[in-house]
């Protein structure tokens, strides 16, 4: 428990993280950029996006909505609410507008019979766009057509980053990911400084840079620049179980604000560099830090051949629930009953719902599901980026309002989650709430029971040791 | 020309060119559009194909969403059996698909057509009310409404001209079939392409789930 | 011109007893839905009432009309409507011939005018060549001997809607009484032919009411034609239950189903044929197996296929449809690949202009 001590005295506790971050969040808004392109060019580039990105599957979705209305059972936001302007099948209202006029077979009838598109609709549309929909896919089943909303609206993101409409928040830390090529200021110097001050202070070893290595972990600027612990649990574990692993300066960050603001160039921008470096240091498996949207911008990235690359890519939970199948983590056991979030991210659009499970399982923990759970889980209300959108602040508040509901009916003690972004809109809402729950994440919890506590050695010698032991 | 024979005749001739012209460009147009590619790496090899059950699956709310969607549900179960069995079942109805196709099978008595028509206009009011009561959760358009009545229209009109109540038979079975023009005009512009959408819908999204290991 | 007998003198020389009239005039009087009592009121006005002047116009026509009203059965009263009638004029049954006969009319036109009655049976080409009558053509006829009367009454179909001679190609461009007059109170009495009873009760009104029964949009009585015969029909249990003969001579056929599937146009027919019946109550033509032709139906012949239910779509080439669908799904395919090169040439446009 000394381990533990230590932490809260030179990382922040994840309360203060919250803080902290929350802070610089609200600075984000001066930093927006102003819209640099003409009203006209903004808006072709708006409709020009939709028609390049619109392909057979988005059309037939558009053209399925016969406004039954279920998914407004499953949205949070309108649960929440109860406003019309939050239904699901909204939120594509305009890009059908677009489709209908641009696409459309009958395109040439919807160009005599409706009025064109406008930018100032493109700019009511940007709450439903980013504020009030995480793309958590949840209206996606029950829709009796099984619409993929969550993929027309990410559709629409990328027309909003083309008609300069990305929220504030979103749009600078775009622009600082793609011109600074860093997210919240976290470089390879941050990485560096974070891995001196984890050595350091706690004598484990995180090996950087290693010119080969099987194992390539990826960070988040959330752990470089607040959250230490994070980073500090997945060194930790990687050690323990003894793999051979690296961190490379020129392809750590997980956060893609690329994939959240729609913008596909940045995103493979981002995703490129990562790839290229894996790659190079042959790793067989790239672990991707609990950051929720990095799985689908890596693991799901559509433009990406991944099946013919020589790694293979998994999310944080994915390997720690893998590691824990095999046996490969000695824990102690967990006190009190937990129950599991699935991230949207991973759980419902990403298909990691077992891995989990399995760690939970190695925890020896006194697991309980929620009562909507994997497929159905309640997004926690803060994904695709709407943690960080200050005009999302109430739909944010009244959307936890259900994951409350939901986790105090398991009666459980703890939350885990395994994504950042959901650990950070928990945190807000339990601070908000005065909620008696705690929020875990999955990787600093299997961190905290491990049995042989920090280990002070390299990564390379502590596989090794481990090799001896197992 | 009396009004039955312009129905039976020229209405419903050139509303049939409409319908089957209608549906071809639009489920061609909208089919034969770019396919966008997902390259990533599926999670199972075969995973992909699971996707194709959601086509039936998805025609029973998941646990999940039972309650909340009961009501519909019912509704549209309900509505949807009971018209396509008057529309298939009643022998009027079968003589003029045989002069259509030249298919013939043996039909329903006249009281069970009836009380199926009046089962689908029942179901179908009870799902127009609960749109007029619950206006957020529908969002209805204009095009809603306008459908709704549409396909309205033959229901109360056939039952009338079945039943062999109000205008005259002919009158009737004439305003019945002018009517069932108007639907049949009207389905390629309208929602009613549902019908064929679903099952490309459906597909769709399970096969992209399936492709992440997801069920819906 | 002599003193004409009454009516009721008429009968009794015929020798048809009081009974056997008051019979017929209170059945008459209850068929067209006239007041309770109606029938002795008419009794007694019939048998006082002057015989009135009919002439009766035969053009396009096959004397089926007359036939079924002269000799459809043993003499009754309805076939005695002639002995109600002065009947001035009618090639088949009067006596004269050549101008002695066109004299019989021009005179009762003359002596009646605006009293007397046209009955007219076939219809009318308007290529007047096509018919004649004395060297005068059936317009002119028709417009002649319709100038003075009181009112015209149409013998059955051809008269009343055109019937067989209109229908398709019309190569006398014939047309129907209404046609060509239309200022004079005109009575359809459709069919093919029409029931008898329908065209004695229509006269026996005339005669004690001083008018014309009730019509309905086709200028037909309402109490001969108000009633579908589809919803008189004894078969409309076998309709109800979804039980048909689908060909003459099948199982059902033989237990008397249903004719609906044949064709029957009952459901779209009115007339009194079902309750009525023909041949003195013995029968009508779907109790003797074959479906309502719908004869007392303007347009009949052309309108609904004989052998076709009226659910049945008449749409002619049916090739249309496949060819809708070749150039719906062309059209389609058009439109797609126009979208597909729209996106090509903003992709294009976009990578020239980053």
């Amino acid at each position: 428990m000394s381990a533990q001590l230590e932490t809260t005295q030179v990382f922040p506790s994840f309360e203060q993280v919250y803080q902290g971050l929350a802070g610089q969040i609200g600075m984000l808004r001066q930093m927006a950029p102003e819209p640099t392109k003409s009203e006209e060019r903004r808006l072709a580039g708006a409709i020009n996006t939709l028609v390049e990105e619109t392909n057979a599957d988005e059309a037939v979705w558009l053209e399925s909505c016969i406004h039954c209305g279920q998914c407004t059972t499953a949205c949070h936001f309108f649960q929440a609410t109860g406003e019309a302007k939050y239904a699901p099948m909204r939120k594509m209202d305009l890009y059908r507008r677009v489709y209908r006029r641009e696409v459309s077979p009958l395109r040439w009838l919807f160009k005599l019979a409706t009025r064109p598109v406008k930018l100032k609709d493109f700019e009511e549309a940007q709450e439903l766009i980013y504020d009030s929909c995480s793309e958590c896919g949840r209206c996606t089943m029950v829709c009796p057509m099984g619409i993929d909303t969550a993929s027309l609206v990410h559709h629409m993101r990328s027309a909003m980053v083309a008609a300069e409409l990305v929220p504030p928040e979103l749009s600078a830390l775009r622009m600082e990911q793609k011109n600074a090529g860093t997210v919240f200021g976290s470089s390879p110097e941050t990485l560096k400084k974070m891995i001196d001050t984890i050595r350091t202070h706690y004598g484990v070893e995180i090996p950087l840079d290693l010119r080969e290595a099987e194992v390539m972990v990826l960070s988040s600027a959330v752990d470089l620049v607040a959250n230490g612990n994070g980073l500090l649990a997945t060194a930790r574990i990687m050690n323990h179980i003894g793999v051979d692993w690296t961190i490379c300066s020129d392809g750590f960050e997980s956060a893609n604000f690329g994939l959240l603001s729609g913008d596909m160039s940045l995103w493979r921008m981002q995703a490129d560099p990562i790839v290229a470096a894996a790659q190079r240091i042959g790793a067989k498996t790239l672990v991707i830090a609990e950051c929720g949207h990095a799985y689908p911008a890596l693991r799901w990235n559509p433009m990406l051949r991944s099946g013919a690359l020589p790694f293979e890519m998994m999310y944080m939970s994915e390997f720690l629930g893998r590691q824990a199948k095999a046996g490969k983590l000695r824990l102690r056991p967990l006190e009190g009953k937990v129950t599991y979030h699935d991230p949207c991210k991973t759980g419902r659009r990403g298909g990691a719902f077992d891995e989990p499970r399995a760690v939970l399982k190695a925890l020896g923990a006194d697991f309980v599901e929620l009562p909507a759970n994997k497929e159905y889980n309640w997004c926690c209300g803060g994904g695709a980026g709407i943690f960080l959108l200050e005009d999302a602040t109430r739909l944010r508040d009244e959307s936890f309002k259900i994951k409350i509901r939901e986790v105090n009916e398991t009666g459980a003690e703890a939350v885990v989650v395994s994504c950042a972004s959901c650990r950070l809109n928990f945190e807000a809402g339990r601070q908000k709430n005065h909620w008696d729950k705690r929020v875990d994440s999955l990787v600093e919890l299997v961190a905290d029971h491990l049995i042989d506590g920090p280990t002070p050695i390299s990564g390379k010698k502590a596989a090794d040791a481990e090799g001896a032991v197992a | 020309m009396t009004l039955l024979e312009f129905a039976r005749g020229p209405a419903i001739h050139a509303s049939l060119i409409i319908l089957v012209a209608g549906s071809m460009i639009r489920l061609v147009g909208v089919l034969a559009l770019t396919r966008g590619a997902d390259l990533s790496r599926p999670r199972d090899v075969f995973g992909n194909f699971k996707g194709y059950r959601t086509v039936f699956s998805r025609a029973w709310p998941s646990d999940e969403f039972t309650i909340v969607t009961r009501y519909q549900t019912a509704m549209a179960y309900v509505f949807h059996i009971a018209t396509l069995l008057v529309v298939v079942a009643i022998v009027p109805h079968i003589e003029f698909i045989t002069s259509l196709t030249g298919l013939s099978w043996p039909g329903l008595p006249n009281w069970i057509g009836v009380a199926l028509g009046t089962i689908a206009l029942v179901s179908l009011i009870a799902l127009i009310m609960r749109r007029l009561s619950k206006p957020e959760v529908y969002n209805s358009t204009v095009g809603d409404y306008v459908t709704w009545i549409i396909v309205a229209l033959p229901l109360i009109t056939g039952l009338m001209a079945f039943a062999h109540v109000g205008l005259r038979y002919e009158t009737m079975l004439a305003l019945h079939i002018l009517s069932s023009a108007l639907l049949f005009a009207y389905f390629p512009f309208s929602k009613l392409m549902h019908a064929f959408w679903f099952l490309f819908s459906r597909a769709q999204s399970g096969v992209a789930y399936a492709h992440k290991g997801v069920r819906i | 011109m002599a003193t004409q007998p009454t009516l009721g003198e008429v009968l009794q020389s015929q020798g048809v007893s009081r009974r056997a009239f008051m019979k017929f005039c209170s059945a008459t009087a209850s068929l067209m839905a006239l007041p309770a009592g109606m029938g002795a009121a008419m009794a007694e006005t019939l048998a006082s009432a002057k015989r009135p002047s009919v002439i009766w116009l035969s053009f396009q026509e096959c004397t089926g009309c007359t036939e079924a009203l002269t000799r459809s059965h043993a003499p009754t009263i309805e076939g005695l409507i002639f002995d109600f009638v002065s009947l001035d004029y009618h090639h088949t049954l009067q006596a004269a011939s050549g101008d002695a006969a066109e004299h019989a009319r021009e005179q009762a036109q003359h002596d009646h005018a605006g009293e007397y009655l046209v009955l007219v049976d076939g219809s009318i080409p308007l290529m007047e060549h096509c018919s004649t009558i004395a060297g005068i053509s059936n317009v002119q006829m028709l417009k002649e001997a319709c100038a003075d009367a009181a009112a015209v009454i149409n013998i059955g179909t051809c008269s009343a809607y055109g019937g067989l001679p209109m229908a398709k190609p019309n190569p006398t461009n014939a047309v129907a009484v209404g046609d060509i007059i239309t200022d004079k109170p005109i009575v359809n009495i459709p069919g093919c032919p029409p029931m008898p009873l329908a065209i004695t009760g229509v006269i026996a009104h005339y005669l004690t009411m001083g008018g014309m029964p009730e019509l309905d949009h086709l200028g037909r009585p309402q109490a001969f034609f108000g009633e579908n015969i589809h919803d008189r029909c004894y078969r409309r249990p076998f309709y109800d239950r979804g039980q048909f003969a689908e060909t003459f001579d099948d199982e059902g056929a033989r237990k008397g189903w249903c004719l609906y599937k044949l064709g029957c146009k009952a459901p779209t027919t009115y007339n009194a044929c079902a309750h009525l019946k023909w041949n003195n109550g013995v029968s009508f033509p779907i109790q003797s197996g074959h479906g309502c032709l719908g004869c007392s139906e303007p347009n009949f012949w052309d309108a609904l296929a004989v052998y076709d239910s009226p659910a049945k779509g008449q749409f002619g080439d049916g090739a249309k449809l496949g060819a809708a669908t070749v150039a719906g799904a062309a059209l389609g395919a058009g439109a797609a690949v126009l979208a597909r090169r729209k996106k090509t040439r903003i992709a294009e446009e976009e990578e020239s202009a980053s």
